[in-house]
């Protein structure tokens, strides 16, 4: 199993608690963001395109820990910018594990290696390797040569250090579905966790026509790419999130499953949709429209299938519904027989 | 409202360039919702004649006072500044997602690209992230 048993009772007891209590919205993942300052400039990256007056600012540690707790979700995934730039990045994410939460440093492992020395191996601590493909496909992806290799030798000596690691690979509609499969080969063999993928976030502001079209050309490549997996092949996420990419399941998005914390504050609606700010965690729940966000509800989400508003709504199919877990259940013992 | 372009945008969509003076309350909710989405510094002209630069990342536009907040560039706290007081809004800054997508990037030359790649790299080591 990719997901070790304590983090997988850790957000099974939550959700089922919450579940319990009739919450209907509560969240999954924390997306902390604590800069936008990047070293690379990945083609496509909706993220790091400010003003350099607004990529200088930081989140403090205490913001960051302020956040988590406010939101309270067990899982929290520090994205960015390259949150390895932050110079106090060392004590956010000490503080974080001192809260127990499962945390996920989500980098291009350029400062990995160097950087390795702050932090303390922990079950509560995970790096996430941006990785998008064997080497000519990564290095093409984040617009360097040599990053791929860069990031393998970080992969090595964090595993070799006791570290936990994970990948985390985008994939638009253009992948070559056997090289993907042969990439999944190469990160196993490297000894990492698990793996994550989802496919990319593109909206244009054009007439709706390719919309579907789109969503089912991304539902083909999942389903080539994860179709007749080897056993050899772990990933970290939820088994039904890998359905939905490959058209097995339908779901609706959950926007406030991971929500998202910067320094403009809480982010309206979701992690890729940028419709204002709320002050606090619970302004962000109570002043939200959701209705308006949604597979067919809003022309920005029409081609959406991101993990971050589809993966909460996959842990939610598995809780909420018999053959959801029955079916998790089963593809969590036996991964091959999807 | 009026729109003043001042200079050409090297991408068509982007309104970088542009000032907006808004006549009324809902043409200055339009020009708000353009500054939201705009990846630039924008320039606010107040109807006290001051000028201010920086980046707008929200608007409160329900309840009684209609405000935006707005993120100077050069102070680091943000600054609420109530749209009654707003006399113009100017796309000043660079509009840094213009040509950032995935598809531009693919179609560059391969000259190009490795002129891009050697540019981003060398910013990244002379701001000591390498």
């Amino acid at each position: 199993m990719a997901v070790p048993v304590s983090q997988m009772y850790t957000v099974a007891s939550y959700v089922l608690s919450k579940k319990l209590k009739g919450i209907k919205r509560y969240p999954l993942v924390l997306m902390l963001e604590p800069l936008f300052r990047c070293n690379l400039a990945c083609a496509g990256c909706g993220k790091i395109q400010y003003p350099d007056h607004v990529l200088d600012k930081r989140l403090t540690p205490e913001q960051c820990w302020a956040a988590a707790e406010e939101c309270g979700a067990p899982i929290v995934a520090v994205p960015g910018g390259e949150p390895l730039i932050h110079p106090e990045i060392g004590r956010i994410v000490e503080g974080l594990v001192a809260q127990k939460r499962y945390l996920y440093v989500c980098t291009n492992a350029i400062l990995l290696e160097r950087k390795l020395k702050e932090f303390k191996p922990s079950q509560y601590l995970t790096f996430s390797v941006h990785m998008d493909g064997l080497k000519n496909e990564h290095d093409l992806a984040v617009c360097r040569d040599g990053v791929y290799e860069v990031a393998v030798k970080a992969i090595k000596e964090a595993l070799r250090l006791g570290h936990r690691v994970t990948t985390n690979t985008t994939l638009f509609d253009d992948a070559n579905p056997d090289r993907v499969r042969q990439f999944f080969d190469e990160m196993m063999a490297l000894g990492v966790e698990g793996m994550m993928i989802s496919p990319g976030y593109s909206y244009q502001k054009a007439p709706d026509k390719q919309h579907f079209l789109k969503k089912a050309k991304t539902q083909e490549l999942f389903s080539k790419i994860l179709s007749r997996p080897k056993g050899s092949w772990k990933f970290n996420q939820s088994p039904l999130f890998l359905d939905f990419l490959m058209g097995k399941k339908e779901y609706q998005c959950t926007p406030w499953g991971n929500p998202t914390y910067n320094v403009f504050g809480w982010q309206k609606p979701c992690y890729l949709l940028q419709e204002g700010y709320a002050k606090s965690f619970r302004e962000l729940l109570e002043t939200t429209e959701w209705e308006d966000y949604g597979t067919s509800r809003n022309e920005k989400c029409a081609e959406c299938m991101v993990h971050c508003g589809y993966e909460p709504s996959a842990v939610s199919d598995t809780f909420g519904t018999v053959s959801g877990f029955v079916r998790t259940a089963k593809l969590t013992m036996i991964p091959t027989s999807r | 409202m009026t729109d003043t372009k001042v200079h050409d945008s090297s991408v068509s969509g982007s309104p970088e360039g542009r000032v907006f003076r808004p006549a009324s309350e809902a043409e200055l909710a339009q020009a708000v919702e353009l500054a939201l989405d705009y990846r630039g510094d924008v320039t606010l002209e107040l109807t006290s004649g001051e000028l201010v630069v920086g980046y707008l990342f929200n608007r409160q536009t329900k309840g009684a006072a209609l405000s935006i907040e707005f993120f100077p560039e050069d102070s680091p706290a943000p600054r609420v500044i109530p749209c009654s007081t707003i006399a113009s809004i100017a796309f000043t800054g660079e509009d840094t997602a213009s040509g950032k997508s995935w598809e531009a990037w693919a179609s560059k030359k391969e000259s190009e690209r490795r002129a891009d790649a050697q540019r981003v790299e060398e910013d990244a080591r002379a701001r000591g992230l390498l």
